[in-house]
C-alpha cells in the first residue's frame, strides 16, 4: 500500500472517529471533561504539539530499535531451529513455550534487572514483536524449498548460506508482510512499557494525561501515535518492495 | 465488474463499526438513564451502583461494611460496589449514567467541574489526605520541608502527589532545582535500591506493608507528611450527579447517609476484627493481620478531629486544594466551590 | 560402468500399498537407457531410490561409476535473484565452459541469459535446466520428465546429442512418451501397470538406439516397438 494511501486510510479513519466522538458529545450535552470540544483539543494541540511530537519521535525510535533487535534475534534463533538436530528441536521448543508468557507478567523482572529506563523499552519492544517474527522465521527457515534447493543438494553445493538465502527470497512476500505486523506490535509494545514503567515517550504521556482525566491530549497523543506507525509501516513495505524489485531484477 | 478498491472496503468497515459502536454506546446511555428513574433505591436485578475510586482495600471499608453488614438495605437501597482503578473515573460513569454514585479525590472533582462536569460533592470520606512519603530514617532525618534539599523524592507525574509535593515546595521557597524530582511506577524498587530517598505512599495501605518490608530489611520507616506542614489536599469524597441530586433527594439522603454510617460503624474500635474481616473478603491478596492495621491507620485518617461528624466537608481545606490546583494551571476556569460542595439533601 | 537394483521394497510413509516389491535389473554398460511406465507406477521414485535421495525399505543398489549420480526433475526451479546465464556460469563444474557455451548454443537459450527463470516459458526453463545438469561432473545422469515441455523437433533434436555427449556415461531417461523411448533407448526400463503378485518385475526391451541423423529401421519397427512398449507397460505378455 502506497504511504499517501495508508497515511489518507489513517487519517480518514480518525477524523471520523472524532467527528463521531463530538456528535456524541453535542446531542448528549456530554461536558467537555467526558469528551473535549474542537476548541480544546486544537488549543492542546498547538500547545503540546513539539513536546508530543518529541516524545511520538522517542518512542518510534525506540520502536524501530527493538523491531530490528527482534528481527535479528529471531533470524538468529530461527536459524537455529530450522534444523531437526537436538538443538534446533531444544530451540523450537523454548520458543513456543516462551510466548505463552504475556509481556506484562515478565515485564516486571525486566523492570527489576535494567530499571525503567531505555533499556527496559527496547526489551519490552523487542521482546512483544519478537515471538510473532520467530514462529513466522522457524516455520519460513525449516520449510524446504525443493524445487530450487534440489539441484544445489544433488550436485552437494548446499550450505546453510545458500539454503537462507533461497528460503528468504522464496518467502520475501510473506517476511514483509509479517515484518511489517510485528512493526505495530513494535510500537504498541514500546507504549506498553513506557505506559509501564518508563519516564519517556508517548506512552507516559498518555500515562500522565491518564492521571489527569485529560481526553484531549490522549487524543494528540493518539493522532501522532497513528501518524508515526503509519509512516514507520510503510517505509518497511517500501524498503521490502525495493528489496524485492532489485533482487528480481526490475 | 468493477472491483471495489480495498482501501475503500476497509474505510467503510471501519466507519460502520464506529458507527454501530456509537449506537451501541447511545443505547447504553439511554437505558441506563431509564434504569435509574425506575429503581430509584435499586433492585437485586438493577442495584444503585457505586463506583470506588481504586481496588478493593482498606480505603473503602466503610463502603465495603455498608453493603456487606446491610446499612445499605436498611435504608432501603440496593447497592452494588464497582471496584476502581487507573482506567476507572467515578465523574466519567456518572455523566455516562452507568453508576449512580461514586468515590473521587478532590483534585478530580474541581478538574472535572472546571471543565463542566455537573458533580456534587455528598460527603467527605477522608479528612486527611494519606498520600504521604515514606523514607529510611536510619539514613535520613527529615524534620521540616527544608531537609529535602538535594535528596531524590519520588513523585507521580500528572498525579495528585505531584500537585502536593510541588505545593509545599512553593510554600516553603524551596527551588525544584535544588533537589531531583523521580517519575515513581508501581515498582518500589528504585526506593529498595536507595536511587530514590523518598516514595509517594498512601499510608494507611501501601504504607502500613511498606513499613513491614523495612523492619524486616532492617531499615526504619519515617512518613513525610504534606499536612503537618500546612499542605491539605484532600482526598477521598462521596459524589453525586447534579441531576441525581434534584431529581432524586430522597435517594442521595438515604444514601449519603447509609454511607457515612457504614464507615462510623467499620471505624468502631469495637468492630476492628469484623471490619477486618469483611474487607479481607474483597481483598483477598492483603493478610487479615495487615488489614486491621490498615484499618486502625485508615482510622486516624477518615475520623474528624474534636466534635465533626464523620464525611464533614472540610471546605478550608477544598479552597486550599482549589487555590494549589489553581496557581500550578490545573484547571481551566476558576470555579465556585459552595455550591459543588453541596452535602446531603435536607 | 555399472548399475544394479537387487530385490528393492519400498512403500510410501503412511501407505500399506507397496510400490516395489523386490524389483531386480541391471545395466551394464554406458548410454540412453529409458525408464519407461504409465503414471504413478513409481518411476520417479524408483529413480530418487537410485541417486540416493530415498532409501528403500529393503534390497540394494550398487554403482559402479567415476563420477556422481544426478538426478533431474522438471519442476525444478533457478533462484530468482539471479539471472539464468549468471546462474549457468555460476554452477558450471570446472572444465566445462567450453561445453556450456555449446549447449547455450546448440538449446538455441542464448537471447534469454539476461533473464530470471521465472521469466521464461516452460519449454525454455526445461532446457536452461538440463543444460545446467549437463555441465555437472557426473557418472549417471537420471532426467526425469525434463523436457516434457519442449515442442517435439526440438526435444529429439537435444536427446540426439544427448546420446553423443553421454556415450561413455549412463542417462537414465525417465518419459511417458512412447515414440521417443522406443526411437532414442539402447534399451528401455518398463515398469509394468500391474506387477505380479510377490513381486515387481521390471521387464526391458531393446530400444531403436536411433543416434544423429541417421535412422536404419522401417516405421513398421518402430510402431511394433511402441506397441511392444505399451503393452509391457499395462502388464500384458509381449
Amino acid at each position: 500500500m502506497g504511504i499517501f494511501k495508508r497515511l489518507l486510510q489513517f487519517a480518514s479513519i480518525f477524523f471520523t472517529g472524532l467527528a463521531i466522538l463530538w456528535i456524541i458529545k453535542y446531542a448528549y450535552s456530554f461536558s467537555d471533561y467526558l469528551i473535549p470540544p474542537p476548541a480544546e483539543l486544537l488549543q492542546v494541540a498547538t500547545s503540546y504539539w513539539k513536546i508530543y511530537l518529541a516524545a511520538v519521535v522517542n518512542t518510534t525510535a525506540v520502536a524501530i530499535a527493538g523491531h530490528f533487535s527482534a528481527i535479528l534475534l529471531a533470524t538468529l534463533v530461527a536459524f537455529l531451529g530450522r534444523s531437526g538436530s537436538v538443538i534446533g528441536n531444544l530451540t523450537r521448543t523454548a520458543a513456543y513455550n516462551l510466548q505463552a508468557y504475556p509481556i506484562v507478567a515478565v515485564a516486571p523482572i525486566i523492570f527489576l534487572f535494567l530499571g525503567d529506563g531505555l533499556a527496559s523499552r527496547l526489551l519490552i519492544a523487542a521482546m512483544i514483536c519478537y515471538f510473532p517474527l520467530l514462529l513466522s522465521f522457524i516455520g519460513i527457515f525449516s520449510e524446504p524449498v525443493d524445487q530450487v534447493e534440489h539441484f544445489f543438494r544433488t550436485t552437494g553445493r548446499i550450505n546453510w548460506r545458500l539454503e537462507l538465502a533461497i528460503r528468504t527470497f522464496e518467502n520475501l512476500d510473506k517476511i514483509t508482510t509479517v515484518i511489517v505486523g510485528s512493526g505495530t506490535m513494535a510500537i504498541v509494545g514500546t507504549i506498553v512499557a513506557e505506559f509501564l514503567a518508563a519516564t519517556n515517550g508517548i506512552g507516559y504521556t498518555i500515562r500522565k494525561a491518564l492521571y489527569q482525566s485529560n481526553l484531549a491530549k490522549i487524543l494528540v497523543a493518539l493522532f501522532l501515535i497513528g501518524l508515526f506507525s503509519s509512516l514507520y509501516l510503510s517505509l518497511i513495505e517500501y524498503i521490502g518492495g525495493r528489496i524485492k524489485m532489485r533482487l528480481m531484477g526490475g | 465488474m468493477k472491483q471495489f478498491p480495498r482501501s475503500h472496503f476497509i474505510l467503510s468497515l471501519s466507519i460502520v463499526v464506529i458507527v454501530a459502536l456509537t449506537l451501541y454506546l447511545l443505547g447504553g446511555c439511554t437505558k441506563k438513564d431509564e434504569t435509574t428513574r425506575n429503581h430509584m433505591t435499586g433492585t437485586r436485578k438493577n442495584p444503585i451502583k457505586y463506583r470506588l475510586k481504586w481496588l478493593y482495600n482498606a480505603s473503602f471499608a466503610g463502603d465495603i461494611w455498608a453493603r456487606e453488614k446491610g446499612v445499605f438495605r436498611a435504608h432501603g437501597l440496593t447497592v452494588k460496589l464497582l471496584e476502581g482503578g487507573a482506567e476507572q473515573d467515578a465523574i466519567k460513569d456518572l455523566e455516562l449514567g452507568r453508576v449512580q454514585f461514586g468515590v473521587a479525590s478532590a483534585d478530580q472533582v474541581i478538574r472535572a467541574v472546571s471543565e463542566g462536569a455537573d458533580v456534587l460533592v455528598l460527603a467527605q470520606i477522608f479528612q486527611k489526605n494519606p498520600l504521604q512519603w515514606i523514607y529510611n530514617q536510619k539514613r535520613l532525618t527529615i524534620n521540616r520541608p527544608q531537609d529535602l534539599k538535594g535528596l531524590t523524592i519520588g513523585i507521580t507525574y500528572g498525579g495528585n502527589d505531584e500537585s502536593i509535593m510541588r505545593a509545599l515546595l512553593k510554600a516553603y521557597g524551596i527551588p525544584t532545582d535544588s533537589l531531583t524530582l523521580y517519575a515513581v511506577h508501581y515498582d518500589y524498587n528504585p526506593f529498595w535500591k536507595g536511587e530514590v530517598d523518598l516514595w509517594p505512599v498512601y499510608r494507611n495501605t501501601e504504607g502500613i506493608i511498606l513499613q513491614k518490608k523495612m523492619q524486616k530489611a532492617n531499615w526504619k520507616a519515617g512518613f513525610f507528611i504534606p499536612d503537618r506542614f500546612g499542605i491539605r489536599f484532600v482526598a477521598n469524597s462521596l459524589i453525586t450527579s447534579g441531576r441525581i441530586y434534584r431529581e432524586q433527594p430522597a435517594l442521595v439522603k438515604e444514601f449519603t447517609q447509609a454511607v457515612i454510617e457504614g464507615w462510623q460503624a467499620a471505624m468502631d474500635p469495637a468492630n476492628l476484627a469484623t471490619a477486618a474481616r469483611i474487607v479481607h473478603r474483597f481483598d483477598t491478596d492483603t493478610p487479615l493481620a495487615i488489614i486491621k492495621q490498615q484499618l486502625t491507620s485508615t482510622r486516624t485518617f477518615v475520623t474528624p478531629e474534636g466534635k465533626w461528624p464523620m464525611g464533614r466537608i472540610d471546605r478550608a481545606a477544598w479552597a486550599q486544594t482549589l487555590g494549589i490546583m489553581s496557581s500550578q494551571g490545573l484547571i481551566k476556569r476558576e470555579i465556585k466551590l459552595a455550591p459543588l460542595l453541596a452535602g446531603p439533601p435536607p | 560402468m555399472r548399475l544394479v537394483c537387487d530385490n528393492l521394497y519400498y512403500r510410501y510413509p503412511g501407505t500399506d500399498t507397496p510400490v516395489f516389491k523386490g524389483l531386480s535389473f541391471g545395466i551394464d554398460r554406458p548410454g540412453f537407457i529409458s525408464l519407461f511406465g504409465f503414471s504413478g507406477i513409481g518411476k520417479s521414485t524408483l529413480a530418487r531410490i537410485i541417486s540416493g535421495e530415498i532409501p528403500p525399505d529393503k534390497g540394494r543398489v550398487d554403482v559402479e561409476t567415476t563420477g556422481q549420480i544426478l538426478y533431474s526433475h522438471n519442476a525444478e526451479r533457478f533462484p530468482g535473484w539471479e539471472s539464468t546465464g549468471h546462474h549457468l556460469e555460476r554452477v558450471c563444474d570446472y572444465g566445462k565452459r567450453d561445453l556450456l557455451a555449446h549447449l547455450i548454443e546448440e538449446y538455441a537459450v542464448a537471447p534469454y541469459l539476461h533473464s530470471r527463470y521465472s521469466g521464461l516459458s516452460m519449454g525454455q526453463k526445461n532446457r536452461m535446466n538440463l543444460i545446467r545438469y549437463l555441465v555437472q561432473d557426473f557418472g549417471i545422469l537420471i532426467a526425469d520428465e525434463v523436457l516434457a515441455n519442449v515442442d517435439e523437433p526440438t526435444r529429439n533434436h537435444i536427446l540426439a546429442g544427448i546420446k553423443e555427449l553421454l556415450a561413455d556415461r549412463i542417462f537414465l531417461y525417465i518419459s511417458h512418451n512412447a515414440l521417443e523411448v522406443a526411437r532414442f533407448s539402447r534399451l528401455v526400463l518398463v515398469l509394468p501397470q500391474n506387477p505380479e503378485e510377490g513381486h515387481t518385475a521390471i521387464r526391458i526391451i531393446d530400444g531403436l538406439d536411433e543416434g544423429t541423423g541417421q535412422r536404419t529401421y522401417e516405421e513398421r519397427t518402430l510402431q511394433d516397438r511402441v506397441y511392444q512398449l505399451l503393452r509391457a507397460a499395462s502388464g500384458m505378455k509381449t
